[in-house]
């Protein structure tokens, strides 16, 4: 009885006393393994960053080292003298482009699929959506031919429209399921006011469906920024190359200028990042959707 | 989901002329950039199709010749394969483990967040090539790290040599998508009933126990869609390959893609029968595979509770 009524009474001080110190301990060592995996995880990218403000004959010296002059001229050398400029444009170009008729045609259709009753609803939505598993193989050969059929093989046209297609499913949806979960008054009142089903669709579900637009707007031009697959089967000229095409042939042609290429790489990745900057959160739930369940 | 009142405003006639403006955009362009080339690379494998857009019916000619005389086609799948498996528990296991620490509400987690996502942002390319001189046998990080800490056998051109190449490559897309997986299973988590984790703290049940029999059951869904996410993504991989080892050496890294890439455009074959063939039998693979481990993971689901 004694006994136990004394183990009752030790052993809460005693864990109490050895709680803190242990925490701690744990804490720091968790806090250490995760600075060494981040470390890991934005390191290489970093590594990148400094290279592109050195030389090759720099980084050849030492690879890891700091840069000791910041060589910015590099910028314009790979813009203008490497036609990264050209690569960069043209991927603006097809990537803006494809991501306003997406945004638009996706969140026109994940409007009808959200807010209208119509036999083949649920059939069309599904058979949309679907596609987001295909592997792009099951397109490639045959988008292929199909651009030749059309006259838009080689053609900064014919690749975005097969952006367009690319990214719409995955863009139907975010919106839909967004879109679906506003509330019916709201599309009832506009319907009494006299609302067009048009203007319903412009003023009333745009404007509510902003933050859902903008988190497709964000990942479709970041997913089709880096795309590279289509690209290489229909893109030939050097003229129309995007960029990651463009990379990779600076690389084939200059394997050793590791400095230009790094330079060249930044300038690809700069508008990621500075979209990143301003947008992760958005970024991070556009990417995450349907994800999480 | 909550689907608040959608779709309920039946008493109304369908307004047909609105609703296929709204659809009809989308739809033509479905039709035109995706259904059609499907049907027509199905189309494609039963035939042979020159360049110059001569097509001449082959039946089954092309798909007995991949399954039973082409070793490439099948050490392609055994790569693309092991890459497909091996790549979601990887990634989706790491990704949960960094996910708790960030749960436990360590210090700095939204820097460590925008850190950990930052990979799966950058292309395929610049990944690639970074991590060509990652693993450079002379200068790269790896071999210098092995050189630091004395074990200088192990170093070795790891994308040049057959038995490193694929693991070498499997380990740059974990780097990738470690972060990805772990900030959905952190949103995953941070949604969970905090009753039910504080209930097995005070359960006293060790961080094991609670990690295995709570935490992964409670966020299970979550887990099975990043396992198939993964799955798919691996399944089709291309970009990384064609960068940094075009799928040699020695076919070590050659993946469905890279070969039916390789077979359509750029070897001399002419025929693109032949390339649609092993793309349409890869895409019955990949729907197979999904539908088998969705249901074997949602069948493990049923029977726990």
């Amino acid at each position: 009885m004694n006994v136990s009524a004394e183990a009752l009474y030790v052993e809460p001080t005693l864990r109490s006393a050895r709680r803190p110190l242990a925490g701690h301990i744990a804490r720091s060592l968790l806090l250490i393994l995760l600075a060494g995996y981040t470390a890991f995880s934005a390191g290489p990218f970093l590594w990148l960053a400094s290279m592109s403000l050195r030389t090759t004959s720099e980084i050849s010296a030492n690879h890891y080292a700091l840069p000791s002059i910041l060589h910015w001229e590099k910028f314009p050398a790979a813009w203008f003298g490497s036609s990264y400029g050209t690569y960069f444009l043209n991927s603006l170009e097809v990537v803006v482009a494809a991501v306003i008729v997406l945004t638009l045609i996706g969140a026109m259709a994940a409007f009808a699929f959200a807010r209208y009753r119509f036999r083949m609803n649920r059939v069309l939505y599904f058979v949309i959506f679907s596609t987001i598993i295909f592997p792009p193989q099951i397109t490639i050969i045959s988008l292929f031919q199909v651009l030749v059929d059309y006259g838009l093989f080689n053609s900064l046209v014919g690749l975005t429209l097969v952006y367009i297609a690319f990214q719409l499913p995955l863009t139907v949806y975010i919106l839909e399921s967004f879109f679906a979960r506003v509330p019916q008054d709201l599309f009832d009142a506009a319907r009494m006011d006299g609302y067009s089903d048009g203007a319903i669709f412009w003023r009333v579900m745009l404007p509510i469906g902003l933050p859902a637009i903008a988190t497709t707007v964000i990942l479709n031009f970041i997913l089709l920024w880096n795309e590279f697959l289509y690209a290489v089967v229909l893109i030939a000229d050097d003229a129309k190359r995007t960029l990651p095409l463009g990379i990779q042939k600076f690389m084939g042609d200059q394997l050793e200028d590791i400095g230009m290429i790094s330079t060249g790489m930044m300038i690809s990745v700069i508008p990621v990042v500075i979209l990143y900057v301003f947008f992760s959160e958005k970024l991070i739930q556009g990417m995450t959707a349907g994800a999480v369940k | 989901m909550k689907r608040a009142g959608a779709r309920e405003d039946a008493g109304l006639r369908t307004p047909w002329l609105a609703l296929s403006g709204f659809l009809l955009p989308a739809l033509v362009m479905y039709a035109a950039f995706t259904a059609y080339p499907v049907a027509r690379t199905f189309w494609n494998a039963f035939h042979k199709v020159l360049p110059n857009g001569n097509e001449t019916w082959v039946g089954f000619a092309n798909l007995r010749a991949i399954l039973n005389n082409d070793p490439t086609f099948w050490k392609a799948v055994g790569n693309t394969l092991a890459w497909a498996l091996v790549s979601p528990v990887l990634e989706v296991s790491l990704g949960l483990l960094l996910a708790l620490a960030l749960y436990a509400r360590i210090p700095f987690a939204r820097f460590f967040r925008i850190a950990w996502f930052t990979p799966v942002l950058i292309s395929y390319v610049v990944v690639g090539i970074l991590w060509m001189w990652i693993y450079n046998y002379d200068w790269g990080v790896a071999n210098e790290l092995l050189r630091l800490v004395g074990l200088d056998a192990w170093t070795r051109p790891w994308l040049g040599n057959p038995a490193t190449a694929l693991p070498a490559l499997i380990f740059v897309t974990t780097w990738m998508w470690t972060g990805f997986n772990m900030v959905v299973l952190l949103a995953a988590l941070s949604s969970l009933p905090s009753e039910v984790l504080e209930a097995a703290e005070l359960d006293n049940c060790g961080w094991g126990r609670k990690l295995w029999f709570v935490i992964v059951p409670l966020v299970r869904p979550t887990i099975l869609n990043l396992i198939v996410l993964s799955f798919i993504g691996k399944m089709k991989i291309f970009d990384l390959v064609w960068i940094t080892t075009h799928g040699g050496p020695l076919w070590s890294t050659e993946t469905v893609s890279t070969y039916v890439y390789k077979r359509a455009f750029d070897w001399s074959t002419f025929d693109l029968g032949y390339p649609s063939a092993i793309a349409a039998i890869w895409f019955v693979f990949v729907l197979a595979g999904v539908l088998i481990l969705t249901s074997l993971l949602r069948s493990r689901e049923r029977l726990e509770f």
